[in-house]
């Protein structure tokens, strides 16, 4: 017996080390994408067709990304207007999300309800539907082929308000309570009281709406042509129309830097954005 | 004076909450609720942005249901989305029951790496790359298949092979996302029942199909009607990988939509499109919450 239930523990163990051996194998395949870009991204320009591919870098000049920084699209500006719309983005929504999270969570007032009711549909709508008219409305005030106009449409979100609302009214009330009882404003408990309580959730909506503000591209697709306006994402084709003529590393190089922010954030703090992103998906 | 003080605070809190509302309200009012009661109303036009609006009822509708392009573009949408949906829910599945054992913290933060990287980088991004590992003459899948002595294939050159080399890109990015939920699914199926259903002598298949699977069906039907919301709005693997061609054979709602809008100029059958596409996610919406409703019940 006892020799019997040793033999069916080792065979578990096997057969637990034959998954994960696949499971390894799975995941380097998984990665070769992202190995072979940015092993491209060093290869010489030259080299760029020739096989078989390479997965680790042959060398580490950075020729390729200076060829980026020098070329006709300007990159540079590119970037930084990606920066631009992902960081205003994201804190434009910290504060409206949690402001309304607040009141939504935390006081009483007439409509509450179905303001928030109406709140929840957004989650509904998909980008396809709103875009039009905000395309109609942004060539009146002149906000096409501007990135301020994909900052504004992005300044608030259902998804951000009802996620820290669900959070705030799983946290205790007796705090707040207290407060108000010795006198203190709504404003004064927000800001002392409610605002630290919520700082898990704002980390992972900070991580979620930067993420998405950064790999946005069906809204600036449509919104912009310019170069001088564009974000990353949109500006892939460019970069591929301009540069493969057999400059194939030069492209990959652009995409390397293009991924690099979130690729970061990912390698340093890869719980709380698989946290982060899960939660976006658990939001009912 | 205790009563004065008690409506002075529920004015406050009145004010107060008003005050705090109205930013993200405003915002979401402007961007999102009277857009798509515009979309609505121009669907039911024939708009041109020099002379305005004509109210033509449901003619866009008419078109799109009437014509044979609009209607291929219709069913490659939701063929898409039925695969995509597929293969990432159940690649999602079986790398899940694979995670979930022991292993040390190293090579579960490797996995998770793995798997989960893909998800967050924007298809924007690695779809080029894609395009190059599909290229037919110089890509590297074609290479290690001429390695192996196995002929080349059209990855996105052929109408034939084109949708099931977006699908295998899609499930390569996705289905990481799913895993994720699934295991933390896993991971709430009680120990005890298992090891008591193996002592009994239940095969794994009968403790799989008997106790996880009725356990984590919530969570797996959550991540299907998740993933077919995704995957109906498809867009930008499409038009990096194939720009909807070869013809028409990977072109997807919502590419169809941009092509009318922004390159025909036709708002207002674009809107109809759109509107075609708000309904499929709604009809998918409210089966779920049908579903999950009864699914709790159960």
């Amino acid at each position: 017996m006892q020799t019997r239930s040793m033999q069916t523990k080792r065979a578990a163990r096997n057969v637990d080390i034959a998954i994960i051996a696949v499971l390894t194998v799975m995941g380097v395949l998984m990665l070769m994408p992202f190995l072979w870009l940015f092993s491209m991204s060093f290869r010489p320009a030259a080299e760029a067709y020739k096989m078989p591919p390479s997965f680790l870098p042959p060398t580490l000049d950075l020729s390729n990304y200076q060829t980026v920084l020098n070329s006709a699209v300007p990159f540079l500006k590119i970037y930084w207007n990606s920066l631009y719309v992902a960081v205003l983005v994201t804190i434009g929504q910290l504060v409206t999300c949690t402001l309304a999270a607040f009141a939504y969570a935390r006081l009483r007032f007439p409509g509450r309800d179905s303001l928030f009711f109406v709140m929840l549909i957004g989650l509904m709508f998909p980008a396809q539907v709103t875009i039009l008219p905000i395309y109609l409305g942004y060539a009146k005030v002149g906000l096409l082929n501007n990135p301020l106009g994909l900052v504004l449409m992005g300044l608030t979100s259902s998804f951000g308000v009802f996620m820290l609302r669900q959070f705030l009214r799983s946290q205790p009330k007796e705090l707040e309570e207290a407060a108000l009882m010795d006198g203190a404003g709504y404003f004064k408990i927000f800001w002392r009281i409610s605002l630290p309580q919520l700082r898990p959730a704002l980390a992972a909506l900070a991580i979620i709406t930067f993420t998405g503000a950064w790999n946005s591209y069906f809204q600036p697709r449509a919104l912009i042509e310019s170069q001088q306006a564009m974000t990353l994402p949109i500006a892939m084709d460019l970069l591929r129309g301009y540069m493969s003529q057999g400059n194939l590393s030069v492209v990959m190089a652009a995409m390397s830097m293009s991924i690099l922010p979130v690729v970061l954030l990912f390698l340093v703090a890869q719980k709380m954005v698989i946290q982060g992103v899960t939660f976006s998906g658990i939001r009912n | 004076m205790a009563k004065r003080r008690l409506s002075d605070l529920r004015k406050a809190q009145m004010r107060a909450g008003y005050l705090f509302v109205v930013p993200s309200f405003v915002l979401y009012a402007l961007f999102v609720l009277v857009p798509v009661a515009i979309t609505i109303v121009l669907s039911f036009t024939y708009y041109d942005i020099s002379f305005g609006a004509d109210w033509v009822w449901f003619e866009n509708y008419q078109r799109f249901f009437g014509e044979s392009r609009s209607i291929t573009i219709f069913w490659n949408t939701l063929r898409f989305a039925f695969f995509a949906v597929t293969g990432n829910v159940l690649v999602g599945l079986l790398l899940a029951l694979a995670l979930n054992r022991a292993m040390p913290g190293w090579l579960l933060y490797f996995f998770r790496l793995a798997f989960f990287l893909p998800v967050i980088i924007s298809a924007a991004f690695v779809a080029v790359v894609w395009s190059y590992f599909y290229a037919v003459d110089f890509g590297v899948i074609n290479y290690y298949l001429n390695v192996l002595g196995l002929p080349a294939v059209p990855w996105l050159t052929s109408s034939k092979v084109a949708m099931t080399s977006i699908v295998i890109m899609d499930v390569w990015k996705n289905t990481g996302f799913f895993m994720i939920i699934l295991v933390a699914a896993l991971q709430g199926v009680p120990q005890p029942i298992m090891d008591a259903a193996s002592m009994d002598g239940a095969s794994p298949w009968r403790r799989f199909s008997r106790i996880t699977l009725p356990y984590i069906s919530p969570v797996l039907f959550f991540c299907i009607v998740f993933a077919t919301i995704g995957a109906l709005q498809v867009f930008e693997s499409i038009t990096i990988l194939t720009g909807g061609g070869p013809g028409d054979s990977t072109r997807s709602l919502s590419i169809y939509l941009v092509d009318e809008a922004f390159g025909s100029f036709e708002l207002g059958y674009a809107a109809a499109v759109s509107v075609v596409m708000m309904l499929l996610v709604l009809i998918v919406t409210i089966i779920q919450l049908v579903g999950s409703r009864r699914l709790v019940e159960a």
